[in-house]
């Protein structure tokens, strides 16, 4: 079960299984808090003279609104001692300089995966290994921070996901940059590891088996199917620079519709809300209320859509692990996992990833 | 190649997809009067019949449709985009997928996806040998011929055609032993040894050039071929001229004059040019026979023709002999017709 960090509606002894929300008056509802809702806040209180002050970078930072896992620097200042904050980055801009007390995430770790007989599953062992190492127990309140909010943070939450975390699993909106409280610096402080026992959530991804039972009825019948990766690459397009080279076939899982998971960064913040609920429910046609898988070459950057899904509301939010890297170069049958290259559904999406680190990192922040 | 068909009998009827209507329009073959419409989904292209019924490809979906002797139309679900050509051997309709890298095997009978099986990018047309021993399907992405056995369901292995190419048109010799691939994008046709063993030879199924017999250089722009006995023609679109090969593609001649051929028909001795850009069908001998419209697909009933003219939203009867019998208009986009 993945904690449910959205925002408490007062009523905390209600039994959650005794609930029937409207998903019409539940969809108004987020619609409603989403046109108000705001990630970038309006004051400046030196705007007027042109400068940016710390506290200014940190108001347009902050959340409102109906937005899940997701939280401004203001609310980590008023939650620091009853968190654990974990840096996605990697070391070396761990040690320049980091938000003090945060533990760094051994990353590659987390990435692990597991052959199976129905495909690439999470390594849970190895992963509940890793935030041990960091001292995480499993009902810590955690929140993750990068250089933005770009996909290593968001790995970081569903690896912690895919654990059954029983804790809440936060994203510092902004990243470090929206940070002005205390800074720590040199190398990690010295933490006492734990023996983290997993309770793996297998509702948090899918396997190959799981997709090929399921061709044809993708974003139809079945269930949603997000593609994240860049158009070019979705399409299979001839020479792109998008291509992995070394998958052995290009285009997309059948009936994928491609929505480049960039679309959920403005910078180093998430894309405003209301923007990401006309991007995925509004032009992608997704259904909030049934699942949705979302999938990429790797295991990283898709989980930018499903932590971007969840916050904004989506039910049941999946990672295919494997990836496309794993689907397209399948040994034996391939027509159990065909791909197609052509007249799908590529959406639009404009977004940026911000960050200041272009040495070493993944690709794209954190 | 475009088989001959026996003659025509006065109750049978000609069934056209209208791509652009996403309806099957029924015509009396006799007169051409209208009998009617069936959806059957987005963008039909081409038409068979199988076990009784009538089957329509529907490239804007991942289906293709079926209409039983009672009028019921159902759907059989492919799981990918693009269905476009039907081949059918072993009893089975094997299905080119065109947005996808797979052929669905549908059972006519049972109306029901039997399989997929895995091939090269955007396959388009596919070959019979005439044992139906041996499906060829052409890849527009991949470069290669796939060799697909219709019984065993798999795909043993595949000729590599040449790095960029894109293969449409795929035919097979009436020996069954030569096969040819037309290379849109080279603009050249290319021979290849189509016996039994002649992919897979050591197990594995990595497309090789080993098959590959001979290629040579046509008109711009082809798209498909036509092999007979003792010939092979394959019309160039983009400078309006057919090249004519014996069987080892060496040059016969090239017949030159006309606007967009597309396909070939041997009847009564003559070897008629559709054109999709002149009203007319003209034999490689100079004979002319004046249509309503260009052609751009023409299915064979005895010594006529049924040509759907898709830009003109219109499909006729052709008689070689006689000129149109009859020109009826369809919905927008006729392609691929059947007679039934």
């Amino acid at each position: 079960m993945i904690p449910d960090d959205a925002p408490d509606d007062g009523n905390a002894d209600d039994d959650p299984d005794e609930r029937e929300p409207d998903p019409a008056s539940t969809r108004r509802g987020l619609l409603r808090a989403a046109a108000g809702a705001t990630v970038a806040g309006a004051a400046s209180t030196a705007g007027c003279l042109g400068v940016t002050t710390p506290a200014d970078v940190a108001a347009r930072n902050e959340v409102t609104g109906n937005v899940a896992h997701f939280v401004g620097p203001s609310w980590l200042a008023d939650n620091r001692d009853d968190v654990v904050v974990l840096d996605a980055r990697n070391a070396e801009r761990f040690r320049e300089e980091r938000i003090y007390g945060a533990r760094r995430v051994p990353f590659d770790a987390i990435t692990s995966r597991e052959s199976t007989d129905t495909g690439l599953v999470p390594d849970v062992e190895a992963i509940a290994a890793a935030f041990g190492e960091v001292g995480v127990s499993p009902d810590d309140d955690v929140l993750v921070y990068g250089a933005s909010v770009g996909s290593r943070v968001t790995r970081t939450a569903f690896a912690l996901a895919a654990l059954g975390h029983e804790g809440s699993i936060r994203v510092l909106n902004g990243g470090l940059s929206g940070w002005n409280g205390r800074l720590g610096t040199g190398s990690r402080d010295r933490v006492t590891p734990t023996e983290y026992a997993p309770d793996p959530a297998e509702s948090a991804w899918v396997t190959r088996e799981w997709l090929a039972e399921r061709v044809g009825t993708f974003n139809g019948e079945g269930p949603g199917l997000v593609d994240v990766r860049a158009p070019e690459a979705y399409l299979g397009a001839p020479a792109a620079d998008a291509l992995n080279l070394d998958n052995d076939r290009h285009g997309h899982l059948p009936g994928a519709i491609g929505v480049h998971w960039v679309g959920n960064v403005a910078g180093r913040r998430m894309t405003e809300p209301g923007r990401l609920v006309q991007l995925y429910e509004g032009e992608a046609e997704l259904d909030r209320a049934g699942t949705v898988v979302v999938y990429g070459d790797d295991n990283v950057d898709p989980t930018s859509t499903w932590l971007t899904l969840r916050a904004v509301g989506f039910e049941d939010v999946r990672v295919y692990d494997g990836g496309f890297g794993e689907w397209a170069n399948v040994e034996g049958d391939r027509g159990r996992y065909p791909v197609e290259t052509a007249t799908s559904v590529v959406i639009e999406a404009e977004g940026s990833v911000g960050g200041d680190d272009g040495s070493g990192d993944f690709s794209c922040t954190g | 190649m475009t088989e001959g068909g026996s003659e025509p009998r006065s109750d049978r009827l000609v069934a056209v997809p209208c791509e652009g209507d996403d309806v099957l329009a029924l015509f009396a073959l006799a007169d051409g009067e209208p009998l009617g419409e069936v959806p059957v989904g987005s963008h039909p292209v081409h038409a068979t019949t199988a076990a009784g019924r009538t089957f329509v490809t529907t490239m804007g979906e991942r289906a293709v449709t079926a209409v039983d002797p009672d009028g019921a139309v159902s759907r059989i679900e492919t799981g990918v985009l693009g269905p476009s050509h039907f081949a059918s051997a072993n009893g089975e309709l094997f299905v080119s997928c065109t947005a996808g890298d797979a052929l669905a095997v549908v059972d006519p009978e049972s109306l029901t996806l039997v399989t997929r099986i895995g091939v090269g990018a955007e396959p388009h047309e596919v070959a019979v040998s005439p044992d139906e021993g041996r499906l060829y399907a052409g890849s527009r992405r991949a470069g290669v011929v796939d060799v697909v056995d219709p019984v065993a369901r798999d795909r043993p292995g595949a000729v590599d055609i040449g790095a960029g190419a894109r293969v449409q048109g795929v035919a097979v010799g009436p020996d069954g032993d030569r096969g040819y691939a037309v290379d849109q994008a080279g603009d050249r046709v290319v021979a290849f040894d189509a016996s039994e063993d002649c992919v897979g030879r050591d197990g594995a199924d990595a497309p090789t050039d080993d098959p590959v017999i001979g290629a040579a250089a046509v008109g711009a722009d082809p798209y498909d071929l036509v092999v007979t006995a003792d010939r092979v023609f394959v019309p160039g679109r983009g400078d309006g001229v057919v090249h004519e090969f014996d069987s080892d593609l060496g040059l016969v001649a090239v017949h030159e004059g006309f606007d967009r051929p597309v396909d070939l028909f041997e009847i009564g001795g003559e070897r008629w040019v559709l054109d999709a850009a002149a009203a007319g069908l003209r034999s490689l001998s100079g004979g002319v026979v004046e249509t309503s419209a260009p052609g751009l697909v023409a299915t064979r009933v005895g010594d006529r023709l049924v040509v759907s003219h898709y830009d003109d939203d219109l499909i006729s009867l052709v008689d070689i002999a006689d000129g149109t019998v009859w020109t009826a208009e369809t919905g927008r986009y006729p392609f691929g017709s059947v007679v039934v």
